[in-house]
């Protein structure tokens, strides 16, 4: 006991040793840019020189500027709808295969699941730029069926109508990424011991039952993990829709998010003038980093709770 | 988090720092020339090496940016003193911004310039005071390319009023065949080759350019109005799905003849070299009663580096490019599409770069309406026009509303020239 207490207390010391390297890098390439990107949104400058101290102003001129304001909340909002379409379908088309891949006596498990997962490995470039293909309104696979089904009413230029684009890019991006929360849940259910279930089905629990009685609270921290995932995922995307629709936000600047936004204020500077406002990009940044940081917090709270606690207080229930 | 390019910036940057103890070892000046036309390699390497072939002792290098980093790439270039010795300078509001900060060599005292170029086609690369930072280079022409057999089959003639041209439109509709090529979805496009094409016609010119920018006109008169009425009134002529069409798409619906006409720029041309039928361009056609302009524009000036060690060396470059001597290398090497600006500029061999020239002899010609003067204030009237003209040809916005967009979007910031 003695001996296994000493062992503990020098591992201390080493384990920060061994964490050393990792630490740097980090520090190099995550913290310091993150942090002179914090302190780039109170200067401005001319060009890729920001040497003039401005306060608050970029932050004033983003959010009360008529024209810089009114793109940069259509950004903000486009992005909670491009993340509240991505968390309904994809998690909830995630959740939906998990359990069918995890229940008795299904066969060709591991084919369908590689088949779920495939379009994770494919590049988004290359996922985008199919999608863009089958999406045409002129040569495209989609439109074709539907007018061949008779429902021709229906094949609309989907990238094209500001009611219809962001929606079609959320769900092509869902496509492509329901593979990742279909492995966690499966990952998940695969974990609960089986006794439980038979326990229930003896006490006359049906499917529905179990599902939402014992699958459900017990796959509730992967709910919260995969819902962290896919709110960082989402506030940062700016991919899919640059493969899709360029980084203007067409039509109409309804797939403008807050990835698109900030390359074009901090990056590439507006067509075809093309000089960036590195400040003002700077603040942009700073904003979408606040606002992930607080969502990461809530979701945490919410969903990460010590799950001791938790079942506890459902036992006293 | 998104600023990790200081890396390689900085290996560009040692990089640089031995360069000049590599070149200066030896008798032959040897140095670069910036540009944002990648795709014109060949053509420039080889009126390089016409150059070289004058002045055996100075060799320059064509070196591209990818064009849509290229304003940013040089600046961030410029700013840290590897900037190329001669660039591409882009014209107007864009150029003078360089200038302005000092990053190009005031080149108004080469001799001949004066001489080779009008006081109007030096203007784009000239500041307030009337000082030449670049020389003009190459300008492009636009207009409307149509399938020569589609309208012989259909028994149509090319249109010379705005009136005739929605007319031969409709009729080639009812015929079955999709009218247009041109789409939105790549926004810029619908901006430069559509409505900037057709704008001095509906605008009245560079006359006409003028009363705005001087504040006689308001931008939201009935001119103004017409220009965003035409728009609408080519909207029903696109293609099925038009809102959705790229730039590429609508050069395949063009190349493949499934459109009988396309709005676009003389730059296109080279990729219509080899298609299987008869095509032909003819100017955007004014309104009844009005008069014709085309728009040939303005494109690229090359300008020297003051910090360059070579300038001597780049001003016999840039006197050699308007020489008489090399006007005929410049109009065979100059990329297709492209035009020579200077007085002395040779003929053109290809067929159809002659039939552009020859709308700009039989017109006034116009540049690009808000590159003169509104292209720097937030809303740009760049995109005041694109995001209005879309809300027009998609029915978001009467022609009226759009003209009043721009009007009061212009006002946010936009002084009148006197």
């Amino acid at each position: 006991m003695k001996q296994g207490l000493a062992v503990r207390k020098e591992s201390g010391a080493v384990w920060f040793l061994y964490a050393l390297p990792a630490l740097i890098v980090y520090a190099a390439f995550m913290a310091y840019p993150v942090i002179n990107s914090l302190r780039l949104s109170f200067f401005s400058g001319k060009g890729y020189v920001l040497d003039n101290f401005v306060g608050f102003g970029n932050y004033v001129r983003l959010f009360t500027d008529p024209e810089t304001s009114t793109r940069f909340f259509t950004a903000f909002r486009n992005t909670w709808v491009f993340f509240a379409i991505q968390m309904a379908v994809q998690n909830t088309l995630g959740l939906a295969f998990a359990l069918i891949l995890a229940g008795k006596g299904f066969r060709g498990k591991g084919l369908f699941r590689t088949i779920i997962f495939i379009p994770v490995t494919l590049s988004v470039l290359v996922t985008g730029y199919i999608w863009k293909l089958i999406l045409n309104p002129q040569w495209g696979a989609l439109n074709i069926v539907l007018t061949n089904i008779g429902l021709g009413n229906l094949a609309l230029p989907w990238l094209g109508d500001p009611h219809t684009a962001l929606g079609a890019i959320s769900l092509v991006s869902s496509w492509q990424w329901v593979g990742l929360p279909t492995m966690m849940f499966l990952a998940g259910l695969e974990r609960i011991s089986e006794d439980l279930f038979e326990a229930a089905e003896i006490d006359g629990a049906g499917g529905w039952l179990i599902f939402v009685k014992i699958k459900l609270p017990l796959l509730l921290p992967i709910i919260g993990i995969v819902s962290v995932l896919t709110f960082v995922g989402n506030f940062n995307a700016f991919d899919v829709v640059y493969a899709m629709e360029g980084a203007n936000g067409p039509p109409a600047y309804a797939t403008d998010l807050m990835g698109t936004f900030f390359y074009r204020t901090g990056i590439a500077g507006q067509h075809p003038v093309g000089i960036p406002d590195l400040g003002l990009g700077a603040a942009v940044a700073t904003t979408t980093f606040l606002v992930l940081f607080a969502g990461i917090l809530l979701a945490n709270r919410l969903t990460g709770e010590r799950p001791e606690k938790k079942r506890g207080r459902e036992a006293v229930q | 988090m998104k600023k990790r390019g200081s890396i390689p910036i900085l290996i560009g940057l040692a990089m640089a720092a031995l360069l000049p103890l590599t070149t200066a070892a030896q008798a032959k000046v040897e140095f670069t020339l910036g540009s944002w036309r990648a795709d014109d390699v060949a053509q420039m390497t080889q009126l390089l090496a016409a150059f070289n072939q004058k002045y055996p002792n100075i060799v320059i290098k064509f070196d591209p940016t990818n064009p849509p980093d290229y304003n940013a790439a040089l600046h961030l270039q410029l700013q840290s003193g590897i900037g190329p010795d001669l660039m591409y300078a882009r014209s107007y509001d864009t150029g003078r911004a360089l200038f302005k900060e000092g990053y190009f060599l005031d080149v108004s005292d080469l001799p001949g310039l004066k001489k080779q170029y009008s006081e109007l086609a030096r203007a784009p690369w000239t500041d307030e005071k009337g000082r030449s930072f670049a020389i003009p280079f190459a300008a492009v022409s636009h207009g409307v390319y149509y399938n020569k057999d589609i309208f012989a089959a259909q028994g149509l003639s090319v249109p010379t009023t705005w009136e005739g041209f929605l007319d031969v439109c409709q009729k080639l509709k009812d015929a079955g065949i999709t009218p247009l090529a041109n789409g939105l979805a790549d926004q810029w496009d619908i901006n430069e080759v559509v409505l900037m094409n057709i704008a001095p016609n509906f605008l009245g010119g560079p006359e006409g350019r003028l009363a705005y920018e001087s504040g006689k006109t308001p931008f939201n008169d009935a001119k103004m109005v017409s220009l965003f009425q035409a728009m609408k009134d080519i909207a029903p002529y696109c293609p099925k799905g038009f809102e959705a069409l790229t730039y590429n798409d609508e050069n395949a619906i063009f190349a493949n003849g499934k459109a009988a006409m396309y709005f676009d720029g003389s730059w296109t041309m080279a990729s219509f070299k080899d298609l299987p039928f008869n095509w032909s361009v003819f100017a955007p056609p004014p309104p009844a009663g009005k008069k014709g302009y085309v728009t040939f524009h303005p494109d690229s000036g090359i300008a020297i580096n003051p910090a360059s060690k070579h300038i001597d060396a780049a001003k016999t470059f840039l006197e050699w490019l308007y020489s008489d001597e090399a006007a005929p290398i410049v109009a065979s090497d100059v990329p297709t599409g492209f035009f020579p600006i200077a007085a002395n500029a040779a003929p053109i061999p290809d067929v159809h770069a002659n039939e552009f020239l020859q709308m700009t002899k039989s017109h006034p010609t116009d540049v690009r309406f808000v590159w003169p003067h509104l292209m720097t204030g937030n809303p740009s009237g760049y995109n005041l026009l694109q995001d209005n003209a879309i809300a027009v040809m998609t029915g978001k916005e009467s022609p009226k509303q759009a003209a009043d967009a721009v009007a009061s979007g212009l006002a946010q910031w936009y002084k009148p020239i006197k």
